[in-house]
């Protein structure tokens, strides 16, 4: 996986740096240093720093070695639930979606303590709700049909 | 007697009852962030920012501001009872702050800790109150070559500390520089990374970017690493009635541990990428060479604890130096403070103390009073931030996602920076499991387009030529001081973490 993100990290770099020289001029008409001269430099320091990288790695041959041994299932759904939440907050807005969101969150999360969780699901948007759009006065996502 | 008008005149914009309750508000969530592991400064300041946004300038920066070093003060009551650091400027704190509580002291060590961080904090102020006027009179004659050996500077010493993963540091560094090309060049108003996209005319915002990586990512990471699963049976109780304050043995033996973690914290904050970590754990290493007794240090030696504590809290005011008088954030901490300012149309610089005042003195005048009531705070709540470390994980993990998705959604109302911050947050959580360094991202995001334009303003006004770096007095000791960070640094901080933990220099810079 450390390799894999590398890779993913070269051909990022790769990307940039060909739009860097393909599309952006090093120099102005006026002969002054141009919108491509910056990412020039960063495109071609990407690339050979991260291939450095990626040969380090390959001499460790360390293949897959996280330094921290950890719980890969955990994660996935947190991040399954936030990307859901996500989604839940284009479609309903900020106010429900918090809801639905905590509400299957924490049923995942926090096993047994149905009470509590329904308790934080309904108290946490309410709270949010009130120093967001009551008392600071700063915008909550709406829903995707009230848009309409 | 100039300065000390104007710290008068700033204590009265920081006295009004309104800013006092900014004041207040900032000092205990700083400290409940400090509680919290796996949360930095840097997480509680970019996913608070938004929430600061309908209130004035002055109070929202002094809010901030005691976000950021009422963070310190927490982050120790988890090192002592807990044995975990609320945060990485705290891990030199659990050697003898744990140990000291395991021996049935943790009364005296939350004591003397507190006490530690006001004396580190308040001797970091005045510190500040009589360099900052000075700094600002040397960098008027600073020019684009300086500001741009500045900015390397900065990201230089953060990438250093990182130690063997440099390389990951660079790339982080990179991504960083990458993200802030994006927009329109506003040189020639080229659009560049743009792909038609009307959302990245004005460039990749800083906040969702901040927000996602050090809120969501660090959330991630915790889960990962099982912090959701362990309970905080470990917590050790503490005596409210009897052996609560320390000794007159305590006091006299650390008084002069106090000064010298002061001064040292105070120097290493003002350097620009090295932080409150590295302070914490060279004034340790540095207390221990000292002692008499080093064989004690790791047992539960007061003096132990006392040194990273006055140290850390005493970089976190060192650092706003640069933050104040060179506009040049150190860390990812004072980045979004730097983001503060620049929502709020302030451009912090040589001209930023005499142009604004009221704000500048305002905000030195604010963190007297912050450090008085943080002592307060750290000493008579002890319960009640007990009493957080006690919230399980996994029901404050789905929250923190929830004040991070529409925190961000509230700075401009948009789904795509709130989609971005997401994004943010499962790139950061690869960053921070491969050992990459998101406060490098994030202080390279912030100071791409600063160095950028410096840069190219430089090279136009050298026709080009690179001398311009070596001709200039002031860019020729930044060069200078430049070369003896990058050397030495990783050298004493190398001497400072022997034994120490000095791996947590990974996390320096947050």
């Amino acid at each position: 996986m450390r390799i894999a993100f590398l890779i993913a990290l070269l051909a990022a770099a790769v990307f940039y740096s060909y739009i860097a020289f393909a599309d952006l001029n090093f120099m102005t008409r006026t002969g002054r240093l141009g919108p491509g001269f910056f990412p020039r430099l960063i495109g071609v320091a990407a690339i050979i720093v991260t291939l450095w990288a990626i040969l380090d790695e390959l001499r460790r041959g360390r293949i897959s070695s996280e330094d921290v041994e950890g719980s890969w299932l955990d994660v996935a759904v947190l991040i399954a639930l936030a990307v859901g939440y996500a989604v839940l907050i284009r479609l309903f807005g900020g106010f429900i979606a918090t809801f639905l969101f905590l509400a299957v969150a924490l049923t995942i999360l926090n096993r047994g303590q149905h009470i509590k969780n329904m308790a934080v699901a309904a108290l946490v948007p309410a709270i949010v709700y009130l120093l967001f759009d009551r008392i600071l006065n700063a915008n909550m996502p709406p829903a995707l049909f009230e848009l309409l | 007697m100039d300065i000390f008008a104007d710290l008068m005149m700033g204590l009265s914009v920081a006295i009004s009852p309104i800013n006092i309750l900014y004041l207040l508000i900032g000092a205990m969530v700083g400290m409940v962030v400090g509680v919290i592991p796996g949360f930095g400064p840097s997480a509680g300041l970019a996913i608070l920012l938004p929430v600061t946004f309908g209130m004035d300038p002055i109070g929202a920066i002094m809010m901030l501001a005691a976000i950021y070093y009422g963070a310190m003060y927490g982050g120790t009551i988890t090192s002592i009872l807990l044995n975990t650091p609320g945060e990485s400027a705290t891990v030199a704190s659990t050697f003898d702050g744990f140990p000291l509580a395991k021996a049935g002291r943790a009364g005296p060590a939350l004591v003397m800790q507190a006490v530690a961080s006001f004396v580190g904090g308040t001797v970091g102020v005045i510190l500040i109150t009589v360099l900052a006027p000075m700094f600002s009179q040397v960098s008027r004659s600073f020019g684009p070559p300086e500001y741009f050996l500045l900015a390397m500077m900065g990201m230089l010493t953060l990438i250093v500390m990182i130690g063997t993963n440099w390389r990951l540091g660079v790339i982080s560094a990179l991504i960083g520089f990458a993200l802030g090309t994006v927009g329109v060049d506003l040189e020639t108003g080229q659009g560049r990374y743009t792909f038609g996209s009307a959302e990245l005319i004005g460039g990749i915002y800083f906040i969702p970017i901040a927000i996602g990586l050090f809120g969501l990512g660090e959330l991630f990471y915790a889960f990962y690493s099982g912090l959701h699963r362990t309970g905080t049976g470990g917590i050790v109780q503490y005596d409210k009635e009897e052996r609560f304050w320390p000794t007159a043995q305590d006091w006299i033996s650390t008084r002069m541990t106090m000064v010298r973690g002061s001064i040292l914290g105070f120097v290493v904050g003002v350097i620009p990428g090295a932080g409150a970590t590295i302070a914490s754990l060279m004034a340790y290493s540095t207390e221990r060479s000292l002692s008499k007794t080093p064989e004690k240090f790791g047992t539960g030696e007061m003096a132990g604890l006392v040194a990273p504590e006055t140290a850390n809290n005493a970089a976190s005011s060192g650092a706003m130096i640069p933050l104040l008088t060179l506009g040049i954030p150190g860390s990812a901490s004072t980045a979004v403070l730097l983001a503060a300012f620049l929502l709020w149309g302030l451009r912090p610089g040589p001209l930023f103390m005499e142009q604004n005042p009221e704000l500048a003195w305002g905000l030195i005048a604010s963190m007297y009073l912050g450090n008085m009531a943080l002592l307060a705070i750290s000493i008579f709540a002890i319960p009640v931030f007990v009493q957080i470390i006690k919230v399980p994980y996994r029901v404050l993990g789905p929250c923190v996602v929830v004040i991070c998705a529409l925190g961000t959604f509230s700075v401009h109302a948009s789904f795509v920076e709130m989609f971005l911050m997401f994004g943010a947050g499962i790139v950061g959580f690869f960053m921070r499991l491969y050992g990459y360094s998101p406060a490098a991202l994030v202080l390279a995001l912030v100071l791409g387009p600063l160095a950028e334009e410096a840069l190219r303003q430089t090279l136009t006004i050298s026709r080009g030529s690179f001398i311009i770096f070596v001709d200039r007095t002031p860019s020729l000791w930044i060069i200078v001081v430049t070369v003896v960070l990058v050397v030495f640094l990783p050298l004493l901080h190398r001497f400072g973490g022997k034994g120490t933990g000095g791996g947590e220099a990974e996390k320096a810079g947050s």
